[in-house]
């Protein structure tokens, strides 16, 4: 019985290739019965995925130690919900999940397309396979979750497992892995059709179609994937950063930017039929990053805090990715003619520059990011010496390259397509930059100096007033025409095109978000010993420890301080910042915040300076709630996005049929 | 005090961190420490801002930066003398110098093969591709095309 979980695993590896042979087969063929038995077996493969991820996640609920990985993960203490999460909190498990996800996206693939594009999901059920095959591959050979504990020839049980890291033992915790996956693991659909629709020169842009839906579902996943993990980082690591520049916080953004580029230019694709090879390479990079996100994450090539999942399996990814990366740029190369541009550009000043733009700067800032995490690695191989790359070098690269795209967020909306004359520009410039000017005058007069910050304030008026304008405008010339007041229109706006106004939504929650990161400019930190009844001052705020309290109970022992809170003499909340250590010997803290909108007062109990002295850093985080409003906007605008809109819009193409000549006139470029 | 509660007290005085690193972050000793990398491995801050009380590097690093200035070190002398011992990893970001230097200017140079790659696109993309003479009833097939499409309208 205990090895049944292990052979589910070793059976969906097989039918994985089987998927993988037969629908080629198929094709190739002619062979329709293969190519169906194929898609099965992709359905098939979800079955048994889903059995083997019920057996580990039964072993976990019921404390079966015999599983080395349950030992290794879970404890009886835990809570269940964590004991659920331990699926993912170790390396074999989060693989495992990783593989689960897959087989999920797969099958519903398969199920959505069984009566469409059938000349092209033979090669979509194979790419997609080959994904599978890679990954179960790693857990059924190096990393398998089920393996069991052995003395001598016989298997046998701990009384108690090791539990999961207390920094897991989050609610966020529990859900940013899986979110991260989806987003992470989703980009395999539309690789695979792009790639599919490459092989099979299939004309038009039909891919396209099908696969935007899911590249933005992914996006929004991996979107809050990431802020998750940053509302977690916030909230547990006890010092209130919610993004470090670690190499695997980096893994996670580099697809996510060049997703972000991707969702941008395919407009470019649609519309005029342009950008089609760049596209190519946007789909192809983020399917890619997403793999080596995976590998950085896994393999520990570079230090990093996830230090918690770390395996020397990173030569199956170098071998993996460099095979794909091959296989990609050789099908690329090889089908430059059929990705020739359908249209021209007629002018620089126009809606699609500034989407060239934009994806220039979004590759900038991946490609610098991508780059500050891999020079301490390319430097040590170079020159034998170890260089550190830390978040001062990725704050200065990316802070000016983040304000600039945060400018072209504010630009593109307002460049018609094809071209915009200088009057039209002046007329839709005008009060944005007036605004933007006004807005950085008077914070400059209330005294802010930090010039980035001044920047930043400054295009966030810039960018909101361009967006507002826009629903402003609609808005109005439906109102006019129906007699609804402005909500009830800027509503019916955004149900008429939910594409184009989601998106709004989704540029001003990242306006929201800047506003959130600038304030760390303006932090503040103490860090400060008191005893019971002792006082120290941050900010605006004057605290007192009233009491230290200490306790335990099964799970971990544990002492906290009761801290007053006054603003201008009145209480304004009582805060008690804890320190605990669990069972398993890992300590932890849990941070007492005042969540405001202007700033949060955060409390962290560092521990005890001597027998009555606590030691307790305290920080303010100016604005940083903007940051959880914006991930909040940001999922409602791509909600949005995904809404059919009420009038269904069709992009017809600029079609040039050829050119009327007189007789003896000579034929060619103009 | 109950027995059970000092003896809890006790142990967690001393699982918790005796010493408060930040009573030795001055300002001056936060500027200085602001170039140098914390190696904790758990962070990616720099001395000046790791906010680990009791971090087994960036603790001993801010005694360290305190006692060279109590001596009179300038900042440079101080970073010097930690590169002197841990090499360049010492420092938070790396070096302008030799290959070092290519961390910082690569993303530049990128950044530049972009721009000339888009204003390369752009100049080929505005040239209208050679196209081929239409006959006058393709032609005369689309204008009647656009007509019925017109009259539907207006209807």
């Amino acid at each position: 019985m205990e090895n049944i979980g292990a052979l589910s695993l070793f059976l969906a590896l097989c039918l994985s290739v089987y998927a993988i042979l037969g629908s080629l087969t198929g094709k190739w063929r002619g062979n329709n019965f293969l190519i169906v038995s194929a898609e099965r077996a992709v359905l098939a493969v979800w079955g048994l995925l889903t059995f083997a991820s019920g057996m580990l996640v039964y072993a976990l609920l019921t404390d079966d130690f015999r599983y080395a990985y349950v030992a290794s993960h879970s404890s009886k203490t835990m809570p269940s919900i964590y004991k659920f999460a331990a699926w993912w909190g170790g390396q074999e498990g989060s693989l495992l999940l990783w593989t689960w996800i897959l087989s999920s996206y797969s099958a519903v693939v398969v199920w959505q397309n069984r009566r469409k594009y059938r000349a092209m999901m033979p090669y979509v059920t194979a790419i997609i396979s080959v994904t599978q095959a890679f990954f179960l591959i790693l857990i059924t050979v190096p990393l398998t979750p089920f393996e069991v504990l052995a003395v001598g020839k016989e298997i046998t049980t701990v009384p108690d497992g090791r539990g999961l890291n207390p920094l897991l033992q989050y609610w966020s915790m529990a859900i940013h892995p899986p979110t991260l996956y989806l987003g992470y693991v989703g980009f395999v659909v539309p690789f695979a059709f792009a790639m599919a629709s490459l092989i099979t020169r299939a004309p038009g842009d039909s891919w396209i179609h099908t696969t935007r839906r899911w590249t933005l579902v992914t996006w929004m996943f991996q979107s809050a994937g990431i802020l998750l993990g940053a509302g977690w980082a916030y909230a547990v690591l006890g010092w209130g950063g919610y993004w470090g520049w670690d190499p695997v916080e980096n893994a996670s953004l580099l697809p996510w930017i060049t997703a972000t580029a991707f969702l941008h230019s395919v407009m470019m694709q649609e519309k005029k039929g342009m950008m089609k090879v760049w596209n190519m390479v946007l789909v192809a990079a983020t399917y890619l990053l997403c793999i080596f996100g995976t590998f950085l994450t896994r393999s520990g090539v570079v230090s990093s805090v996830h230090a918690f999942a770390q395996s020397p399996i990173g030569a199956y990814f170098v071998t993996f990715i460099v095979i794909e990366l091959a296989a990609v740029t050789y099908l690329i190369l090889d089908r430059l003619e059929f990705l020739k541009s359908e249209s021209q550009l007629e002018s620089v000043v126009s809606r699609e520059s500034s989407f060239l733009f934009n994806n220039l700067i979004l590759l900038a800032s991946c490609f610098s990011i991508l780059w500050g995490t891999l020079f301490p690695v390319i430097s040590e191989a170079v020159t034998g010496e170890k260089i550190s790359v830390d978040a001062p070098f990725f704050n200065r690269v990316n802070v000016p390259i983040g304000l600039f795209l945060l400018f072209l967020t504010g630009v593109g909306p307002l460049i018609a397509w094809r071209r915009s004359s200088i009057e039209s520009l002046k007329k839709a410039f005008l009060w944005p930059l007036a605004g933007m000017a006004v807005s950085m005058g008077i914070l400059f007069a209330l005294g802010i100096r930090h010039i980035f910050a001044l920047m930043s304030f400054g295009l966030c008026v810039f960018v909101t007033w361009t967006i507002l304008s826009e629903f402003y405008k609609g808005a109005a010339a439906i109102s006019s025409k129906s007699g609804q007041n402005l909500v009830a229109a800027m509503v019916e706006l955004t149900h008429r095109n939910t594409r184009r106004y989601g998106g709004y939504i989704v540029h001003v929650a990242i306006v929201i978000m800047f506003i959130g990161f600038t304030g760390a400019a303006f932090n503040k930190d103490a860090t400060v010993e008191v005893k019971e009844g002792g006082k120290f001052h941050l900010g605006g705020y004057d605290m007192t420890l009233t009491k230290i309290n200490s306790g335990q109970n099964d799970h971990y022992r544990y002492v906290s301080a009761d801290i007053a809170v006054h603003v201008n003499g009145s209480q304004v909340a009582t805060l008690r910042p804890e320190q605990r250590r669990y069972t398993t010997g890992d300590g932890s803290s849990e941070v007492a915040i005042r969540r405001r909108l202007n700033e949060d007062l955060y409390l962290n109990f560092a521990g005890m300076a001597n027998e009555d002295k606590a030691v307790i850093q305290a920080y303010v985080f100016p604005l940083v709630s903007w940051i959880w409003i914006g991930f909040a906007a940001l999922l409602g605008g791509t909600i949005i996005c995904l809404i059919p809109s009420k009038i269904r819009y069709s992009f017809p193409k600029t079609q040039v049929l050829g050119q009327v000549v007189k007789e003896g006139q000579p034929v060619g470029p103009r | 005090m109950a027995p059970a509660r000092y003896l809890l007290w006790m142990v967690l005085t001393g699982l918790s961190l005796a010493q408060v690193s930040s009573e030795f972050v001055t300002a001056d000793i936060r500027r200085a420490g602001s170039r140098l990398a914390c190696l904790c491995g758990s962070c990616k801050n720099s001395v000046g801002d790791c906010a680990m009380l009791g971090c087994h590097y960036s603790l001993p690093a801010r005694q360290k930066i305190a006692s060279l200035q109590a001596q009179g070190a300038t900042d440079d002398a101080i970073i010097d003398s930690f590169v002197r011992e841990k090499g360049k990893v010492a420092l938070v970001v790396p070096p302008v110098e030799g290959f070092f230097g290519l961390a910082w200017w690569m993303p530049v140079v990128v950044m530049g093969l972009g721009l000339a790659l888009v204003y390369w696109f752009i100049q080929r993309m505005s040239k209208p591709a050679p196209v081929a003479p239409v006959e006058q009833r393709v032609l005369d097939r689309y204008k009647e095309s656009i007509e019925k499409d017109l009259a539907s309208l207006e209807e």
